[in-house]
């Protein structure tokens, strides 16, 4: 199977990048290790409720690795070679999918053992979430590649950072969106970052009426949109970068 | 045989022809060497005819085979070296080996491998990752995961580009046993490398081919001194 051995190679690639692992993995552990030190008042940085902003903030940056990913590749004369060999364009985009999943994996079950050291109760539901938490990736990962097919390597950095930014300020991992105002918590609203942390956050806590219908059309209608617009504009770009 | 059969192949670039209605023959197991000035349309010939970019229009033939219809089948018999050197950087050298023998779905993987690291000589490098090695290994495990394949027909885009003379000469080597195997077509601007390697070499200038054949009938024809001269003033129209 060409997408696996796609995938394989591309896991290799971004576990060998001392960078990736720190921010993906490493910064998330840190964040919530200390904000469990302060000890702030209020629900939202209880384990439960921080622990879900914790797996989307560690989400931000597979965002951000794999549009540098698929950037450099691009930049570079690796894809003419694979633009010339049997490869098809799902080959491509399902490799990259792939091959983050496994990291996806090692983020959840790290986070949550971590998580589980600091007070959070061990249950059945930390398997559900994660199990939900690798369809809620898919729409970090296309927007990965989306950003990656669209701008340059060193492009690529910052345009990735502006999603862990939107991350931070709208998915209601550090506050809730009705502290700012009317015009604010409509945008977070429209954005996809606060259905995903309900959704994971529902699950989590075995909470479904925090899920809304609301939440789940945002999630799926983004992760649909952005992921067959992330295909188009990768096959697209891949034959005028070859121009 | 003719392997690769081109007709009024074109390329155009909103306004700009890239490629000029070309129409090339070349036979199976010949080393045909693409030769123009910078800007002359040998990279994006070469691109047509690996399938890697539309012609606007036109027609190519590999092997009997249509590039618009038959475009997979004939992705798996061809392997191009870029100008650049292709690979994936934080891959070891066998890793780059494996992964491209994976892209090719190649049956006997280990044996390919192990054939490849021989005649490249790789033992000494083959754990190193590649983005740790020179230009010069660069260059070479890049052209050999070029043949992991065993293709029928091989681009060669500026092979020894940037290596220093013993390297070239290595690679020359390398390059002259592959000759009368495998269908070639080679594009470089050092004319000594065409004269040694090529059978026969064409002439590109402004997106056309201006001339087809030996060295020798190239020299003879302009009546210059060495194939140097004669590819000046073939490229330049007599003008220099």
């Amino acid at each position: 199977m060409r997408m696996l051995n796609f995938a394989k190679r591309n896991f290799k690639e971004l576990i060998r990048d001392p960078l990736s692992l720190i921010f993906e993995i490493a910064l998330p552990i840190f964040l919530l290790f200390i904000f469990q030190q302060i000890k702030i008042p209020g629900d939202t940085y209880k384990l439960e409720n921080f622990t879900p902003g914790i797996i989307i903030f560690g989400f931000s940056f597979i965002s951000l690795f794999t549009s540098t990913l698929v950037a450099k590749d691009r930049g570079s004369s690796l894809l003419i070679r694979l633009g010339t060999s049997p490869m098809k364009s799902s080959d491509y985009i399902l490799g990259y999918i792939l091959s983050l999943i496994p990291i996806i994996i090692i983020q959840d079950v790290l986070f949550f053992i971590v998580a589980c050291l600091l007070g959070l109760n061990v249950s059945i539901n930390i398997l559900f979430t994660i199990l939900i938490s690798i369809i809620v990736s898919i729409l970090f990962i296309a927007l990965g590649i989306l950003i990656g097919s669209l701008v340059s390597e060193k492009g690529s950095g910052g345009v990735g950072s502006i999603i862990v930014q939107l991350v931070c300020f709208t998915s209601g991992m550090y506050f809730s969106k009705d502290l700012i105002g009317k015009v604010f918590a409509k945008v977070c609203e429209l954005l996809p970052f606060e259905s995903t942390l309900n959704i994971i956050k529902g699950i989590l806590n075995n909470n479904y009426d925090i899920i809304s219908a609301r939440n789940i059309i945002v999630f799926s209608v983004y992760t649909i949109v952005v992921l067959v617009i992330s295909i188009i504009v990768f096959k697209k770009k891949m034959i005028s970068d070859n121009k | 045989m003719v392997a690769i059969e081109t007709k009024d192949l074109t390329k155009k670039f909103k306004d700009k022809v890239a490629v000029n209605k070309i129409d090339l023959n070349i036979n199976q197991g010949e080393l045909f060497a693409l030769l123009g000035t910078n800007g002359a349309g040998k990279t994006t010939t070469i691109k047509m005819l690996s399938g890697l970019i539309l012609p606007t229009s036109g027609s190519i033939n590999i092997l009997s085979m249509d590039m618009k219809k038959d475009v997979f089948k004939i992705k798996e018999i061809l392997n191009v070296s870029p100008q650049e050197t292709a690979i994936a950087p934080n891959l070891t050298v066998k890793e780059n080996l494996e992964f491209m023998a994976g892209v090719y779905q190649i049956d006997n993987k280990d044996k390919k491998i192990n054939e490849l690291i021989k005649v490249f000589k790789l033992d000494e490098v083959l754990n190193k990752r590649a983005k740790t090695l020179s230009g010069g290994w660069q260059r070479k495990v890049s052209i050999a995961i070029s043949l992991i394949n065993d293709p029928k027909i091989l681009f060669l885009d500026e092979p020894t580009l940037g290596l220093d003379v013993i390297a070239r000469k290595e690679l020359w080597k390398v390059i002259e046993g592959l000759k009368g195997k495998i269908t070639i077509i080679l594009t470089t601007h050092y004319m000594e490398e065409a004269e040694k390697l090529s059978d026969r070499i064409g002439i590109m200038a402004n997106g056309n081919i201006i001339e087809v054949g030996t060295a020798k009938e190239l020299v003879k024809k302009t009546n210059a001194k060495n194939f140097e001269d004669a590819f000046v003033t073939i490229a330049t129209g007599g003008e220099l």
